[in-house]
């Protein structure tokens, strides 16, 4: 027991490091631009690239404090950034935080949703494969699932708003709601929400179904041919009760934390379909960022969506040992106290 | 007698390969072949003005023109160079940084083992975007710059093949003998890891460029592609922020003949090396 719980305590400090190395990197970046890092922009040749002015240029200095020591700005950063500042814009004439928080609720929705939808979608059309293993119906599935996610989300959402928003004209081209409209009540505005998240809502929902259903149906496989499923079909239980009980109930075990390592992939995903579909999330809000040159929107965001993901993943990870019921600690507790 | 074994691998493969696998790896060699021959498939140049702008596809202009009146199908032949410089500098870079990472943590062990493979884990899970956005906006966007950091990204895929391969292969009996005769780190090294372990890094090597090649898309389709290049997705790029693309028909030709390729490269490269990883390792997938 001891040794587990020394093992769990070792995790979150890896995971402490973890946060340490994002919070780092993200201090050490505009510091680690080859010479100059202001003056090296605004000399470059390049149509996205603003042209930085001497006050601008003096602006950036003050802004990082880059004539103070080094500790001293490490130092003043981690202090702000324990009081949740993120900085603030330049370009914006605001602060980092107050942007982030406006845009995320946006990025959020997409993210969740999709993420929802597909493990719905790969639940569903995985264990139909796995039931009808190697026959026709599951081999035209495992096809057009393999194609679909693996052509890049981007490309998806591209063709997705060519054909369904500009030739056929049944979804909004851009934006998330529409602007200046009046709504009379409340569901026709969810309504008009809906109708503009859902162009994107299904990219990312094609680009991650793929994956899901290739573990449900792989695990699944091979949870069907282990032992206590005959001996569930044995005691006469229903067909039904052994396929979804006793099968996948075992078979999902594995998805939990794979859904967990996607999230960065589903992210980088979504910063794309934002930005095909001029979705006003994080990803778009980053773009311009960059466009502008605004080093501490930029910053604000990365730290956001990185932190975020890790945080994810370290939920899962903890998370994971409670819902596995091989290594549920109550039942060690339990089973340590009829060892003893 | 090397070139006769090598054509008698390459056709074992061939057979072992589903129709998803054989279509892809003909687009791929077909693709590779247009990088090669990009001057002689296109008769009109890549890189300045040749006609009208934006007119539909015809003679002389194959695929149409842009706003700039330059030929697509050219821009589409020297772009296939762009992607695959991208695609093979990335995964040689990631496969021989990985292969060499996950060989020492496999031979050290100990803390330096626990350190690497925490630090996988923190790679797999970064989400990959924003940080090469961040560091786009920073250092530039170059192409070497986007190699580097596309490199310094995907090592840990390779590194843990290699890693795990290589502490399995450790416990085999006939290193075991030949350690136990004397073989020194470098003779094993040589006779019986690497040929042991190349044909895994190599099919990873496979996914690493189709990645590869992805994220540069995307990182020109968002406009932090290297602006000198041509790329693809720099054509996307261009072809989504013309004003009222989708309200005209020029995205028929400007927009459409771009994705077909680019599509066509990615997806076959990801099937290809899932296909690849199958048969390499009967474990994974069907």
């Amino acid at each position: 027991m001891s040794i587990i719980r020394n093992r769990k305590g070792f995790r979150i400090i890896e995971y402490a490091l973890t946060f340490m190395v994002i919070i780092t990197l993200n201090f050490a970046l505009p510091r680690m631009m080859p010479g100059d890092p202001f003056l090296h922009y605004s000399g470059e040749v390049d149509e996205v690239i603003t042209f930085y002015s001497r006050e601008q240029i003096q602006y950036f200095r003050e802004y990082y404090g880059l004539d103070r020591p080094l500790y001293e700005q490490y130092t003043s950063y981690l202090k702000d950034l324990s009081r949740g500042d993120l900085g603030f814009s330049y370009y914006y004439k605001d602060d980092v935080r107050n942007i982030i928080m406006r845009r995320l609720p946006w990025t959020l929705f997409l993210v969740i949703s999709a993420m929802a939808l597909s493990i719905l979608l790969g639940i569903v059309l995985g264990s139909y494969s796995a039931w009808r293993r190697n026959k026709w119906q599951d081999k035209t599935l495992y096809a057009i699932l393999i194609i679909f996610s693996e052509i890049p989300a981007f490309l998806v959402g591209l063709a997705l708003l060519i054909w369904f928003g500009a030739t056929l004209k049944l979804f909004p081209l851009a934006g998330a709601v529409t602007h200046f409209a009046q709504f009379d009540t409340w569901w026709e505005r969810m309504l008009d929400i809906m109708h503009h998240a859902a162009l994107p809502i299904v990219t990312l929902t094609l680009a991650r179904t793929g994956g899901i259903y290739l573990l449900v149906r792989n695990s699944l496989g091979s949870v069907l041919t282990k032992d206590y499923m005959r001996t569930a079909r044995a005691k006469g239980l229903k067909e039904l009760r052994v396929k979804y009980v006793h099968a996948l109930r075992n078979a999902l075990m594995p998805l939990f934390t794979r859904i967990a390592i996607q999230l960065g992939a589903l992210i980088g995903g979504a910063i794309l379909a934002e930005n095909v579909f001029s979705y006003p999330g994080l990803g778009v809000l980053m773009r311009n960022a960059v466009v502008v040159r605004d080093y501490p929107l930029i910053q604000g965001i990365f730290l956001v969506l990185a932190v975020g993901v890790m945080a994810a993943n370290m939920l899962a990870d903890l998370a994971y040992k409670y819902i596995d019921p091989r290594t549920r600690p109550a039942v060690k507790n339990h089973q340590d106290k009829i060892a003893s | 007698m090397k070139f006769k074994k090598a054509f008698l691998a390459i056709q074992n493969i061939w057979h072992s390969l589903n129709i998803l696998g054989k279509i892809s790896a003909i687009i791929i060699v077909l693709l590779i072949l247009m990088a090669i021959a990009a001057p002689l498939l296109s008769w009109l140049p890549h890189d300045r003005s040749s006609g009208p702008p934006l007119i539909p596809p015809g003679l002389p202009h194959l695929m149409g023109t842009d706003d700039l009146g330059v030929d697509i199908w050219a821009m589409i032949c020297y772009g296939s160079r762009v992607s695959l410089l991208v695609g093979l500098g990335t995964a040689f870079l990631a496969g021989l940084g990985g292969g060499i990472v996950g060989m020492l943590a496999a031979y050290k062990g100990g803390w330096f083992d626990r350190a690497v493979m925490r630090l996988i884990d923190i790679m797999i899970a970064l989400p990959n975007l924003p940080v090469m956005i961040v560091l786009a906006a920073f250092f530039g966007p170059s192409l070497m710059n986007i190699i580097i950091v596309l490199a310094l990204f995907s090592w840990s895929i390779p590194a843990r093949i290699v890693r795990s391969g290589a502490l399995s292969l450790k416990e085999q009996p006939y290193i075991k003998m030949a350690a136990h005769y004397g073989a020194g780190p470098f003779y094993l090294l040589t006779r019986h890891f690497i040929p042991e372990l190349l044909p895994i890094v190599m099919v990873s090597m496979i996914r690493l460029a189709g990645m590869a090649i992805v994220t540069e898309a995307s990182l020109a389709f968002l406009g932090l592609g290297d602006p000198t290049s041509r790329s693809w997705g720099l054509i996307i790029n261009h072809a989504v922020n013309f004003r009222g693309i989708y309200f005209t028909d020029f995205w028929k030709w400007w927009l459409f003949y771009p994705w077909v390729f680019l599509t066509l490269l990615v997806t076959s490269l990801a099937l290809l090396g899932r296909e690849l990883e199958r048969i390499a390792d009967p474990r994974i997938g069907r």
